[in-house]
C-alpha cells in the first residue's frame, strides 16, 4: 500500500475529533499570534511615549502650559492621560479655598491612581488570553493524540496480521495534534513572559512618574499657602 | 469598528502571512517519503559477451620515403658553377635564381608530404571500416537484438516478479514437517482468481513423502491469497493456473 504520508493528507485523513482538535488549535495558534503581534506593537509605542512625555516634562516647560497643550488634544497616550488627569483634580481642588493641602494631594493621588489602574487594565488586554492558550494547548493536543491513538490501536484489534505499517500512519496522524499544541504553546508562553515583564516595567515607570508629579504638585501647593 | 481595524489589521495580517508560510515551509518539506513499489522486480541485466578479436591488420604498405632532393647539389654546384663563370657582377642574380629554384623544391616537397598523409589518412579510415563492419557493429546489432527482445518480454518480467512474491508467500505459510529434507521437491498446480483468491490446489507430482506434499498444499491454501497483478491479460497468462514448483532449500538439515 503506497502512503502518502504527506502532513495535509495526514491531517484529512485523521478521525473528525482529531480534526477538530487541530482546528481549534490552529485557531489558538493563529489568535495568539495576532495578539503577539499587536501587543508587540503596542507596548513598543506605549513605551516610545514614555519616553518623550518624560523627556517633554523634565524639559522645564510650565506644566500649565503642558496642560493647556495636552487637554486639548484628543489622542492622549497613557502617561499624558494620567498627568492631565492629576493636574485637572489638583487645579479644581485648589480652587476650592476650604479644603486644606493634605485634601488636595489625597484628592489628586485618588485620581491619578484611578488613571494608573485604566492604563494597566490597558496594557494587560490579551495577556490572559496568551497565558491560557500557553498553559492549554499542550493539553488539548495530547487529548487529540490520545484520541487517535486509541482509534489507531481499536483498529488494530481488527486485524489479523498486525504489522508496524498497518499502526504507524495513524500514531503519527495522531501526533500531529501534539505537533500543533505545542507550536501554538510555545511562542504564546514566551509572548506572555516577555510582555508581562514589559507590562511591569512600564508600570513601574508610571508609578515613578506619579510619585514624582505629586511631590512636584505637594511642592506648588504648600508655596501658595 | 474602524479602531478595531487599525489594531488588529496589522497584527491579523502578519499572523496570517506567518502561518500561511509555515504551511507552505511545511508542505515543501514534508515529502511525502519515496514509497517502493511493491513488485519485485528481479534484476535482470542483458548482457552478450562481445568479442572485440583483434583484426588482422593490414600490412601497411612501404611508406614511401620523402627522398632526399637530388635538385639541391645541383642548384649548389650551378650557383657555384655561375659564381665561377660570371664572378661577383652577376652574384645577385645567382642568388635569385637560387632562391627560385629552392622555393620551387620546397613546394615539390611539401606537396610529396601532403599526398602521403592523404593515404596514410586513406589507409587509417580503411582499417577501421574493416574492424567496424567485422566485429564491432554486428555484435552492437546483436545486442539491440537481444534488448528488443528483452522488452517484449517485459510481461515475462512482471509475471515473474509476482511469482517470486507467490512462492515467498508459500514458504511464509509453509509449516515444516519434521521429515522434510534438502531437495525434496512437489510440483503443485494452482488455480487463482483475479482477486488473487487461491480456487484450487492440486498436486501434479509428489515429492515421495506424502507429509511434505500435504504441506506444501497446506501452505498453499493457507495463504490464501496472492498478489497478483492487475493487467488482466498477464494474469489470464500466467496465473490464472499455473505449477508451482515447491522446493525449500532453506533447510540446514
Amino acid at each position: 500500500m503506497p502512503e502518502q504520508l504527506s502532513i495535509f493528507e495526514l491531517i484529512a485523513n485523521a478521525s473528525a475529533l482529531v480534526q477538530l482538535v487541530m482546528g481549534v488549535l490552529v485557531l489558538a495558534s493563529l489568535t495568539s499570534w495576532v495578539m503577539i503581534f499587536q501587543r508587540w506593537i503596542y507596548l513598543r509605542r506605549v513605551s516610545v511615549d514614555v519616553d518623550e512625555f518624560e523627556d517633554h516634562f523634565w524639559s522645564g516647560i510650565d506644566l500649565r502650559e503642558l496642560y493647556r497643550e495636552l487637554s486639548s488634544a484628543d489622542d492622549l497616550s497613557g502617561i499624558e492621560g494620567m498627568f492631565v488627569s492629576g493636574f485637572k483634580e489638583y487645579t479644581r481642588l485648589s480652587e476650592q479655598s476650604s479644603l486644606d493641602t493634605e485634601a488636595v494631594m489625597q484628592g489628586v493621588q485618588r485620581a491619578m491612581r484611578v488613571s494608573l489602574n485604566r492604563e494597566e487594565e490597558k496594557l494587560e488586554t490579551h495577556l490572559a488570553f496568551l497565558a491560557t492558550v500557553g498553559s492549554t494547548s499542550p493539553y488539548i493536543g495530547l487529548f487529540g493524540t490520545v484520541w487517535g491513538i486509541m482509534n489507531s490501536f481499536r483498529s488494530l484489534a481488527n486485524m489479523s496480521q498486525a504489522t508496524l505499517a498497518t499502526v504507524a500512519p495513524g500514531i503519527s496522524e495522531a501526533l500531529v495534534a501534539t505537533a500543533m499544541g505545542l507550536f501554538a504553546a510555545i511562542p504564546a508562553v514566551i509572548g506572555y513572559n516577555r510582555f508581562s515583564a514589559r507590562v511591569e516595567v512600564l508600570m513601574k515607570r508610571y508609578e515613578t512618574f506619579a510619585e514624582e508629579f505629586t511631590a512636584i504638585l505637594y511642592r506648588a501647593a504648600h508655596a501658595k499657602r | 469598528m474602524i479602531w478595531t481595524v487599525r489594531q488588529y489589521g496589522l497584527p491579523f495580517l502578519m499572523a496570517l502571512a506567518l502561518h500561511a508560510a509555515l504551511g507552505l515551509w511545511l508542505k515543501g518539506v514534508w515529502q511525502p517519503s519515496k514509497t517502493e513499489s511493491d513488485i519485485f522486480k528481479p534484476k535482470m541485466v542483458a548482457s552478450t559477451l562481445l568479442v572485440l578479436e583483434p583484426k588482422a591488420k593490414p600490412t601497411p604498405p612501404p611508406r614511401a620515403q620523402p627522398k632526399p632532393a637530388p635538385a639541391q647539389p645541383d642548384a649548389a654546384a650551378q650557383a657555384r658553377e655561375a659564381a665561377a663563370r660570371k664572378a661577383e657582377a652577376e652574384r645577385a642574380e645567382a642568388a635569385a635564381l637560387a632562391e627560385a629554384k629552392a622555393r620551387e623544391e620546397a613546394a615539390a616537397r611539401a606537396e610529396a608530404a601532403r599526398q602521403q598523409a592523404q593515404r596514410e589518412e586513406a589507409e587509417r579510415q580503411q582499417r577501421l571500416q574493416a574492424l567496424a563492419d567485422s566485429s564491432f557493429l554486428n555484435s552492437l546489432e546483436d545486442e539491440s537484438e537481444d534488448l528488443a527482445e528483452a522488452a517484449s518480454s517485459d510481461a515475462e518480467a512482471v509475471a515473474q516478479s509476482y511469482r517470486f512474491g507467490i512462492y515467498q508467500k508459500v514458504v511464509a505459510n509453509w509449516s515444516r514437517p519434521p521429515s522434510a529434507r534438502n531437495g525434496m521437491e512437489a510440483r503443485l498446480q494452482v488455480e487463482l482468481v483475479p482477486t488473487g483468491d487461491v480456487v484450487a490446489v492440486m498436486l501434479i507430482e509428489s515429492s515421495g513423502s506424502a507429509v511434505f506434499d500435504q504441506s506444501a498444499e497446506a501452505a498453499v491454501r493457507k495463504a490464501r491469497r496472492f498478489e497478483v497483478p492487475q493487467e488482466s491479460a498477464i494474469f489470464e497468462q500466467y496465473f490464472r493456473r499455473f505449477t508451482l514448483l515447491f522446493k525449500p532449500e532453506d533447510l540446514l538439515r
